[in-house]
């Protein structure tokens, strides 16, 4: 009869596959908090839904009416949009009187770049500072959006780490 | 050093700044705002003759005027140009750029040169740059814009 078990004292010839692994060393806690730390550790709400088919001038007002910066466009629970002061001022500003009672989603930014709540806080970073986009939805793996992470919100989370 | 102490000693100089649109306070908003859009940049400042700020005219006033008073677009900046900016010098450390914009709640920063005169902007943008600059191994190395599993089950 053969087995599958090694010959031998098995608890002398065992080596540990991974005895010769080098954890990655981080400078310190901000840097290992981007790379390990997952979104969800920066504060993403409150944030504001809307469905496409509200005017240019409704979504300008909720903008206006909440002092915030942007709107996350959603249609059954799922992130189809983005409008910003930015798509305001890009798509709508100067032509506001003929455009107001148009549906945002002509002027919204359709499928925005955004991270997953289990990314790293770097990704988000990366969104912001290599792509250029200020506003991140957030989502989770069902696809549903969980917030939206702003400079602002970013800096929040820096500065728990900042006087390290 | 960390980037705390960094930001303590390293300049204003030392962010990726920007040339600012600089308009004087009797242009239009309308000309301000197709300079913005040129510009892909959220911020007027307001200077005089010597270049000096005395305003910004930003998108959010630019919203909040479209909703309440729309026909205000041909109407001169200084009637609707903000007094509540801020700015630092080249000199200054970048520290100050995170506070000002704390304490102020604004997005925006206003850079002088030793004479006062404005000639740089710097902000958020300016900010997340630096911070990932310090840190390129984590936030270089991201995707951006795709997902993280596997969408399918691979083939046979």
């Amino acid at each position: 009869m053969s087995t599958n078990r090694p010959q031998g004292n098995a608890e002398h010839d065992y080596r540990d596959p991974l005895e010769n692994y080098d954890p990655k060393q981080y400078a310190g806690p901000l840097e290992r908090a981007l790379a390990t730390g997952s979104v969800s550790a920066i504060e993403s709400r409150p944030f504001v839904t809307v469905p496409p088919t509200i005017t240019v001038e409704e979504a300008m007002t909720k903008l206006v009416d909440l002092s915030i910066a942007c709107l996350l466009v959603s249609e059954n629970d799922r992130l189809v949009g983005i409008f910003t002061e930015r798509d305001a001022l890009n798509k709508v500003a100067l032509e506001y009187e003929q455009l107001k009672h148009r549906p945002v989603a002509e002027f919204m930014t359709s499928n925005p770049v955004f991270v997953y709540s289990t990314d790293s806080p770097a990704a988000a970073l990366a969104v912001m500072a290599a792509a250029g986009f200020r506003h991140v939805p957030v989502i989770d793996l069902n696809n549903c959006i969980t917030g939206v992470i702003s400079p602002q919100r970013v800096t929040a989370f820096l500065e728990n780490y900042l006087h390290d | 050093m960390g980037l705390h102490n960094n930001m303590r000693t390293e300049t204003v100089s030392a962010l990726n700044l920007r040339e600012p649109i600089l308009a004087k306070a009797d242009e239009t908003l309308r000309v301000a705002v197709q300079r913005m859009r040129e510009k892909q940049f959220g911020c007027v400042f307001v200077v005089d003759e010597g270049d000096k700020p005395i305003g910004a005219f930003s998108e959010s006033l630019l919203n909040r005027l479209l909703v309440t008073n729309p026909k205000a677009l041909d109407d001169p900046l200084r009637r609707h140009m903000s007094d509540y900016w801020c700015c630092v010098k080249l000199t200054d450390p970048i520290i100050k750029v995170l506070t000002a914009m704390q304490s102020r709640n604004v997005r925006f920063v206003c850079v002088l040169d030793d004479q006062g005169r404005a000639v740089a902007l710097t902000g958020q943008k300016g900010l997340m740059e630096y911070i990932a600059d310090h840190y390129p191994a984590q936030v270089m190395a991201q995707r951006i814009g795709c997902s993280p599993f596997t969408q399918q089950r691979e083939g046979a």
